[in-house]
């Protein structure tokens, strides 16, 4: 071989070598364009499902929810036992360290609960997270105690994917407020880098973290960017100033899978939609209120406005919910001559006014759903009108009672206990002030109920009696359009926690 | 002058006053509650009235605002609902944003508006007339949302020059020293992050600027015309100066009187203008910052926030008040 090739032949091998290892070193970055808010350092400081998922990330999530298995699967707690009615227990991973090496054990999870959760005045969790939990204690270094105040069948609901576990030591060490904005540690598989309240957070992934070697694709660095405007989001990911934008609104999905390395993914989620009827007059007959379910075309809605971006459902909850039952009956088809026949019965032959009120820019279309709406309950006999106040003002009518009709969604609901407490239970909340003792010993009755087979059955006769005496006439849950860069494998969620960990990364 | 500022700094003071107690009665009398909008969904009462105990909501209004006007005596607006912070603290660190956006979209407006304007007055009806009143009449008609959007669209999108949204790209600005970025850039000598910077604040500042930029083209233009027809103008003429010499040395000074106003008056809009662009390009300052304290019903930092803003705009007329002296030596106090 003459000198020069012998050259030549180095350097490429040299070249190579530098090209492959800067490779192996290279970082990954996937950067996701999100709709809520980022406002606070400390992680029981908001109650918004994004940040859930991020902080459950940072801190290593309790346990979560497996939507393909429609159960709950564990993480840090890797199982957990029912002791006694209002008594659970949950064993612990040693696997799982903090930032600084040392393990997350018991006390750390007894004190996130019953000192930042519950007992913190700045927390906006508890009610999100711990409703019943009277008592946390630790029973040994990786076994926890959680005690209740009544039987609550539905407790992983509240603590998987929201707990968030940080360290007791660095809390004691620092106090609440430097623990958390200077010394943020978690056990979870990235620990956060940077924050700029309003703008932006950054995620840095750690290697040595078992869930992190389980996926080694995914990416080094998550940087979560607050794009509100779904034009924004849309453009930027066209740029490739992100590579996952969160709820693209169907009519920009054209505009998407047009361009070359960029697709949508659609994900039912677990929010489901509805029009909600105070029993007052005219909404205090049975029958106006079933008029109303039947008059609603859905599938009309469905198939143009949101160009079929929607799962209808025909009862409160749909498939990969807990508690789906397929063959719930009755069924309120779209139908509506029997709906004008329904009015007449109820004594309304010539008609009646009605307000709906919707909010704005909060759900998909909601304004340009709702305003659809309108001719359809007029043409059964209805005169409505619609009515679509600032948010803020409509929510706090709707939690005190004062609105008859309007058009609402209800989020998080993996297990639909707490959501149908919430709006159907006639001692829970006057949000829709419907009282019916048969549904309220159901409801008490599958909250209370441990045994998985039985409290199905309650709760698929709860949502019988709900959708034949229609409180609530249930719309559908929408597809939630993920906008994505064909760099990434990654899979949504219905609940629209993002999980780095889930993502993968061509590199 | 120094007994006239004297008098208007105490006449700050009943101004004050009345914006705070307006603020307050307003903010409370709004409907929606923050324990309910803060605390979540599943939250019960117990939960809320626990709350409630904790914020002081829980006590009749004439106590909140008496203790809220002692706090802010001493310099305390109070603790944020939402953040659970001092609300100086939380104003603080999101006000570098704006006041950066602000002097943008002032260089913008001013920079453009002004040359158009005189150069629009000193031809009248000829087409550089007729294009800067057309400009002028865009600038003032088109509503900022609207126009950040579609800027977003040509700038972003289309053409591919510039960033939708944010502040800073990740990874290239350095520590932050003053919150002001491109100051920081400049200061740390980091090249690159003063030029992520500036593409960054162009969307947003123009967005913002140009409904400023509308209405000072047009003053300009319209205070130009009017001075041209002085006899001073006609004096000066006579002696034989060119007419570039009269244009800007003896009739664009004595036409930016008004103008200066008008800027004074127009900072205040500016002020309000970025409470929508700042959201509209996720641009983290006091805008944005009041819309999710709004949304959150967040008392204390609503108040804080109007407050500081009614105190910005207070300053910035005493400011030109002081201003009209240096450009108008007629003007004396």
């Amino acid at each position: 071989m003459k000198r020069n090739q012998r050259i030549l032949l180095a350097s490429a091998a040299l070249a190579l070598m530098l090209c492959s290892s800067s490779a192996l070193n290279a970082q990954t970055r996937v950067t996701v364009g999100v709709t809520e808010t980022i406002e606070t350092y400390n992680p029981y400081g908001d109650s918004v499902s994004l940040l859930y998922g991020i902080w459950s990330e940072v801190t290593g999530p309790f346990c979560t929810y497996n939507y393909a298995k429609g159960d709950f699967e564990g993480r840090l707690a890797e199982r957990w036992k029912v002791e006694n009615p209002t008594t659970w227990i949950f064993s612990l991973s040693k696997n799982y360290k903090f930032n600084d090496g040392s393990t997350v054990t018991a006390d750390d999870v007894v004190h996130s609960l019953m000192n930042r959760v519950i007992g913190d005045p700045q927390s906006k969790q508890k009610a999100s997270v711990a409703p019943s939990v009277v008592k946390a204690e630790a029973v040994d270094r990786f076994t926890v105690k959680i005690i209740t105040d009544k039987p609550t069948a539905p407790l992983l609901s509240f603590l998987c994917d929201r707990l968030i576990v940080t360290s007791k030591a660095v809390f004691d060490k620092y106090g609440r407020d430097a623990a958390d904005k200077e010394h943020m540690m978690g056990g979870g598989p990235y620990r956060l880098k940077e924050l700029i309240p309003g703008q932006r957070l950054v995620l840095e992934k750690r290697p040595d973290h078992p869930d992190a070697k389980k996926h080694p694709r995914a990416p080094d660095e998550i940087v979560y960017r607050i794009m509100r405007e779904p034009e924004q989001r849309v453009t930027a990911l066209l740029n490739d100033e992100i590579q996952i934008a969160q709820f693209v609104p169907p009519h920009m999905r054209q505009r998407v899978q047009s361009t070359k390395n960029l697709r949508i993914t659609p994900v039912d989620s677990v929010e489901i939609m509805f029009l909600a009827m105070q029993p007052k007059p005219p909404f205090d007959k049975k029958e106006v209120r079933q008029a109303v379910c039947h008059a609603i075309n859905r599938d009309q809605i469905i198939s143009t406005l949101l160009q079929g971006e929607a799962s209808r459902l025909d009862g409160p909850i749909g498939p990969g919910q807990y508690g789906y039952d397929p063959n719930l009956k009755p069924k309120m088809n779209y139908d509506p001559e029997k709906a004008k026949k329904l009015l007449a019965q109820a004594g309304y032959p010539n008609g009646v006014d009605v307000e709906l009120q919707t909010p704005v820019g909060r759900y998909t279309l909601d304004k340009q759903i709702t305003e659809a709406m309108i001719p359809m309950l007029n043409a059964v006999g209805f005169r409505a009108k619609l009515l679509t106040p600032e948010w803020a003002t409509l929510w706090a009518n709707v939690q005190k009672g004062t609105i008859p009709f309007y058009y609402m969604g209800r989020g998080s609901v993996q297990d639909p206990s707490a959501a149908l407490h919430q709006y159907f239970h006639s001692k829970e909340t006057p949000r829709i002030g419907y009282v019916n003792p048969k549904l309220d010993e159901l409801l008490d009755k599958e909250q209370q109920e441990l045994d998985p087979k039985k409290r199905r059955q309650y709760l698929s006769q709860a949502m019988s009696i709900l959708t034949d005496e229609a409180p609530a006439c249930f719309m559908w849950r929408h597809k939630l359009l993920w906008g994505l860069n064909n760099r990434v494998d990654y899979k949504p969620l219905p609940d629209a926690r993002i999980y780095g960990i889930d993502m993968a990364v061509k590199r | 002058m120094t007994s006239y500022l004297a008098r208007r700094l105490a006449g700050t003071i009943p101004v004050l006053l009345l914006i705070s107690l307006l603020v307050f009665l307003l903010i409370h009398a709004a409907p929606g509650d923050p324990t309910l909008l803060l605390l979540g969904e599943e939250t019960n009462a117990a939960d809320i009235a626990k709350a409630k105990a904790h914020w002081g909501l829980d006590q009749p209004i004439y106590v909140q605002y008496g203790k809220f006007l002692v706090s802010v005596a001493g310099g305390d607006f109070g603790k944020s609902f939402k953040y659970a912070e001092p609300v100086i603290g939380v104003i603080k660190s999101r006000l570098p944003a704006t006041i950066e956006l602000a002097i943008f979209a002032i260089l913008i407006a001013t920079l453009m508006a002004i040359p158009l304007g005189v150069w629009a007055g000193s031809k009248p009806n000829s087409w550089i007339d007729n294009l800067g009143t057309t400009f002028g009449l865009f600038g003032i008609s088109m509503p900022s949302f609207w126009l950040a959007i579609m800027l977003i669209l040509l700038l972003a999108g289309v053409l591919n020059i510039l960033p939708t949204s944010g502040r800073s790209t990740y990874g290239i600005a350095g520590p932050e020293q003053t919150g002001f970025y491109i100051l920081d850039s400049i200061m740390q000598r980091n090249g690159r992050a003063v030029w992520d910077a500036l593409t960054h604040i162009f969307l947003p500042a123009l967005a913002l600027g140009i409904n400023m930029l509308g209405i000072l083209m047009r003053v300009t233009r319209s205070s130009i015309l009017e001075v041209m027809n002085e006899d001073y103008i006609q004096t000066a003429r006579a002696k034989g100066l060119r007419e570039n010499k009269v244009v800007w040395r003896h009739v664009t000074r004595n036409a930016l009187i008004p103008v200066i106003t008008v800027v004074g008056l127009e900072l205040g809009t500016l002020l309000s203008g970025s409470i929508i662009v700042e959201t509209v390009f996720s641009w983290p300052g006091s805008g944005s910052l009041l819309i999710t304290a709004l949304n959150a019903r967040d008392y204390p930092l609503v108040t804080g926030l109007v407050m500081i803003y009614t105190a910005a705009f207070v300053a910035i007329n005493l400011i030109i008040d002081g201003l009209y002296a240096i450009v108008d030596p007629r003007i004396c106090y």
